[in-house]
């Protein structure tokens, strides 16, 4: 939009050969002074040489005027037929996005029509009709290529003209040809240059495959692609006749391409990095031999979790520990961000590859093995235990599963994973399952598929998944939150039902930032901020006597009616003024002291340590002992 | 899933008759009268008797409504009339080529996928590691040379210096097993070198697509091994795009073919039409083009079905 956008750095190295590309041939007078269609047959296939820089080709023409006079050609047929294309086809889409109706039935249909030519075809039909040559070589191009322009721009147009900002500068009364041509056509312009230089390079490939067959420029006038064609019978004698065109041809398309690429990445940032998404492995820096509680399935002890380089590394959570027992559910309570999915990830060993365990231990009751520690498992370790000892449950039932598979493929998958047995063994669990967990028809949505499926119906066919090994431990990361309220009850009261009747034993971590909902379900709470436990105890005594600020502005928050499940799915607190800090940028001392209404020189100074309250309650606030319930 | 696939059929078939149609109008929108159009390109000079002729052997004479149901008529049984240069059997001619050329398209195709798509998934799996750069330069390398330029080198590398594999030419498969695919093997492997970098991109972009779903977690968090969580819930959810950019190049592979049969002298389709254009053969240009056309609309009507039957949710739409 803006004219003096300055270039992105990786665009000025492809924008710099572009234009020595496009100028060089062009320039041609000033490099050579000999004429490329100039016969001197005695020098035929002469070596290079101060006035023949490139040598003689085989009628003892000066072969850099001709690759340089050639390349005038290509490019002057490339660049014309695509920009004709790209005109006229952009019309042709702005108008089909304008007008729709007929108009838009057209130009679709249009490319769909023309893709089933092949170009080069189309192109030899057209030059039986009206002889070879550069004009008509242009006229095909340009008729071959302007449906693609039009589809995008169509496309790009109703992207663009259902923008916030169009939308309301159509309401303000701006008229429309002004709306299309300040507005829509700046905004396309982006996939359209991509596809003018893409429709460039392919230009560029067939009129020189067409010079090659003899059908393209019509002699005496240079071309790449005649240039091979005629070193081709003497190859053997002088392979630098070949070389040198096929040399220049694939520089001057793979120079197009790479800026096209590079525009690209550009313009879609997303795309250009490599998603890292490995999997990094859990360490361990305790020397503490693995133990773990009698009644405990799982613990976090001192867990600290970095990113970015090791120089500059920085926390996102810190000196975190948990207990997670048997027949207890363990909430995790926080605003996005608080660090709260990451501890849960970790105890999977799930954790992105782009985060790395600087600290701390994380152990595990395995049904087999005793007590695991993640630190010292393998990656198939992992895979042993991931399922069979400990299970999760994801925010997003829309995505959480697999769109292209079954939903009883993904669950006999799951059983399988770790209890061999014969298919129709597992078919039958899966569906007893499916029954458990509330699904009507529970052998006919076996055979269906999640796109057949309600979100809350997702959710429980993942709970129902999540359950197929009986895990010592369930985490379940806000399984409610991407659903409506009354089905968010439905599930809440499914998973409680599941712990007291069918999963005897089991250990749930329970993950939210709806204290309603944690206040129904969860026996003990913890509460993190920026990546640390703020405050930690059963759930009666948290959230009716809270001793830090923070948990008491998360009370506040809730709306009037707490224990109803009918809480805002708004993950933000409106009664605490601004947001928590990045990570990067965590104020001295406690994290949370720039939002406190209670805070004191003393809280910059350092960390406060998490302390006891009471024997079950610890809270990490100095002057926790001054908070009290509004 | 029936009503799918008609609604597709008919769509394919519709799509047919325009490609006809649009071809049919060609000879009528041309300015001036196309028989004499045919034998005046390129400087030559006629007789009007010639002209005569000609325009009753393609049946210029008729009224355009009579010629377009003849034609359409005659498309349908397959019969493409006679060349005009040697007055043999269109149906006939490209009956003995098709095949050649379609051995070398599935032999380029197989090429292509069986190292475009490993290599693609490999590359995306360790993204920014050596093998991804280099194998990503590569094939960038790859897209942008012709593929006449790749079959002149190699001609020069393989049958001229080293010596190992011929420079062209055809052998039967019954009277030469052997010679038949070392005479394939050139031929194919440029034909597929494009296509290759093609799947090897759009293999590497859907799979580092699709490896950062929230399903590709469900299945690793469900314990399956790396493996299969690779082959279940990232490659073959990444196929479906995979699919559809090969079946769209198939028109530019098509059109490789020309190319490539004219530079290893292959004696398919495209040698054929290459000689027809040359000879302003028109009728022998038109069917070979209608032919292929409907090659390309059949193998893309094949993969929007194989597509449905990768992903469920593209029967709804």
């Amino acid at each position: 939009m803006n004219m003096s956008l300055p270039i992105p750095k990786r665009m000025v190295f492809p924008s710099i050969l572009l234009i020595l590309l496009i100028v060089t041939p062009f320039a041609a007078p000033l490099i050579t002074g000999d004429d490329p269609t100039a016969m001197a047959i005695p020098q035929r296939f002469a070596a290079p040489s101060f006035e023949h820089w490139l040598g003689q080709d085989e009628f003892g023409r000066d072969r850099l005027a001709r690759i340089l006079y050639g390349g005038q050609v290509s490019l002057t047929v490339a660049f014309v037929a695509t920009t004709i294309a790209a005109v006229v086809g952009t019309l042709f889409g702005l108008i089909g996005a304008y007008f729709r109706g007929p108009f838009e039935f057209f130009t679709t249909r249009l490319a769909d029509v023309v893709v089933c030519f092949p170009p080069i075809l189309l192109a030899l039909l057209v030059v039986t009709l009206f002889g070879p040559g550069a004009v008509t070589l242009i006229a095909v191009l340009s008729v071959l290529y302007f449906p693609a322009f039009a589809r995008i721009a169509f496309a790009e147009a109703l992207r663009v003209s259902a923008l916030d900002f169009v939308e309301a500068s159509r309401a303000l009364g701006t008229p429309s040809r002004r709306i299309v041509l300040r507005t829509v056509l700046p905004n396309i312009a982006g996939p359209l240059s991509i596809q003018y230089s893409l429709t460039a390079a392919a230009a560029i490939t067939i009129e020189s495959g067409l010079s090659f067959l003899g059908l393209g420029v019509v002699p005496p006038a240079p071309s790449w692609g005649q240039m091979i064609r005629g070193a081709r019978a003497f190859m053997n004698q002088e392979p630098l006749g070949i070389l040198i065109p096929c040399i220049a041809l694939t520089l001057t398309i793979y120079i197009i391409n790479f800026f096209c690429d590079r525009l690209r990445d550009a313009l879609d940032p997303k795309g250009a990095q490599g998603a890292k998404d490995a999997i990094s492995q859990p360490v361990t820096t305790s020397q503490k031999a693995p133990d773990l509680p009698s009644d405990a399935v799982a613990s976090v002890r001192d867990l600290r979790l970095v990113t970015g380089p090791a120089s500059q590394s920085v926390d996102l959570i810190a000196d975190v520990s948990l207990t997670l027992r048997a027949n207890e559910c363990t909430a995790l309570v926080g605003e996005s961000g608080s660090g709260k999915s990451l501890t849960s990830l970790a105890l999977m060993g799930l954790l992105p590859d782009v985060i790395r365990q600087e600290n701390g231990q994380l152990l595990l009751r395995s049904k087999s093995d005793g007590v695991v520690d993640l630190g010292k498992t393998t990656a198939q370790g992992l895979e042993k235990l991931r399922g069979n000892d400990i299970a999760m449950i994801f925010q997003e039932p829309m995505t959480s599963l697999n769109p292209v598979h079954k939903i009883g493929f993904q669950m006999v998958e799951a059983i399988l994973a770790h209890r061999p047995m014969p298919k129709d063994q597992a078919r039958n669990e899966a569906i007893e399952l499916l029954e458990l967990v509330g699904i009507n028809e529970a052998a006919r949505r076996f055979d269906g598929y999640p796109h057949e499926l309600s979100g809350g119906m997702r959710q429980r066919v993942m709970i129902a998944m999540a359950l197929s090994c009986q895990p010592k431990l369930l985490i379940a990361d806000e399984p409610t939150t991407a659903l409506d309220v009354t089905i968010q009850a439905e599930v809440i009261e499914l998973l409680q039902r599941l712990q007291r009747e069918y999963a005897d034993g089991l250990g749930l971590l329970f993950i939210s930032h709806n204290l309603g909902i944690v206040s129904e379900i969860a026996d003990r709470v913890v509460v993190m901020y920026s990546g640390k436990i703020v405050e930690e105890g059963p759930t009666d005594v948290v959230l009716n006597a809270p001793k830090h600020p923070y948990t008491r502005a998360l009370m506040g928050s809730m709306p009037a009616a707490h224990t109803d499940l009918h809480s805002s799915r708004n993950d933000r607190l409106a009664a605490i003024s601004g947001t928590p800090p990045l990570p990067m940028a965590r104020p001295s001392g406690c994290a949370f002291r720039d939002r406190c209404p209670m805070a004191i020189a003393a809280c910059a100074e350092h960390i406060p340590s998490l302390d006891n309250v009471s024997d079950v309650h610890s809270v990490r606030c100095i002057r926790a002992d001054e908070v009290v319930t509004a | 899933m029936t009503a799918f696939l008609l609604r597709r059929s008919l769509a394919a078939l519709v799509m047919l008759l325009v490609v006809g149609t649009i071809i049919f109008s060609l000879l009528i929108i041309v300015p001036g009268d196309p028989a004499e159009l045919l034998l005046t390109t390129g400087g030559g000079t006629t007789t009007p008797e010639a002209v005569a002729a000609l325009r009753e052997t393609m049946g210029l004479d008729q009224p355009v409504l009579i010629q377009y149901l003849q034609f359409l008529g005659d498309t349908l049984r397959l019969n493409f009339g006679t060349s005009i240069i040697d007055g043999t059997e269109i149906s006939q001619a490209i009956g003995l080529r098709l095949p050649r050329t379609l051995e070398l398209i599935a032999a380029a195709a197989i090429l292509a996928l069986a190292i475009g798509i490993p290599s693609g998934t490999y590359a995306a799996l360790r993204a920014g590691s050596a093998f991804d750069v280099i194998t990503s330069g590569i094939m960038a390398l790859l897209t942008s040379v012709p593929v006449f330029v790749v079959g002149t080198l190699f001609i020069y590398v393989f049958a001229q210096i080293l010596k190992i594999l011929p420079a062209g030419g055809y052998t039967a498969l019954s009277d030469d097993p052997a010679a038949h695919f070392r005479a394939l093997i050139l031929p194919a492997v440029s034909v597929s070198l494009n296509l290759m970098a093609i799947v090897f991109r759009m293999t590497r972009a859907s799979v580092l697509e699709m490896r950062s779903h929230d399903w590709v977690r469900t299945a690793t968090a469900k314990g399956l091994r790396r493996k299969l969580v690779i082959r279940r819930h990232i490659l073959r959810n990444a196929m479906g795009p995979v699919i559809t950019v090969v079946g769209l190049q198939l028109g530019i592979l098509l059109g490789s073919t020309v190319l490539v049969e004219f530079v290893y002298n292959w004696p398919g389709l495209s040698g054929l039409l290459v000689t027809a254009v040359e000879q302003r053969d028109y009728p022998t240009v038109r069917a070979i083009i209608l032919t292929v056309a409907a090659i390309f609309i059949v193998i893309n009507l094949a993969i929007d079905i194989l597509y449905s039957v990768l992903d469920p949710r593209i029967r709804l739409k």
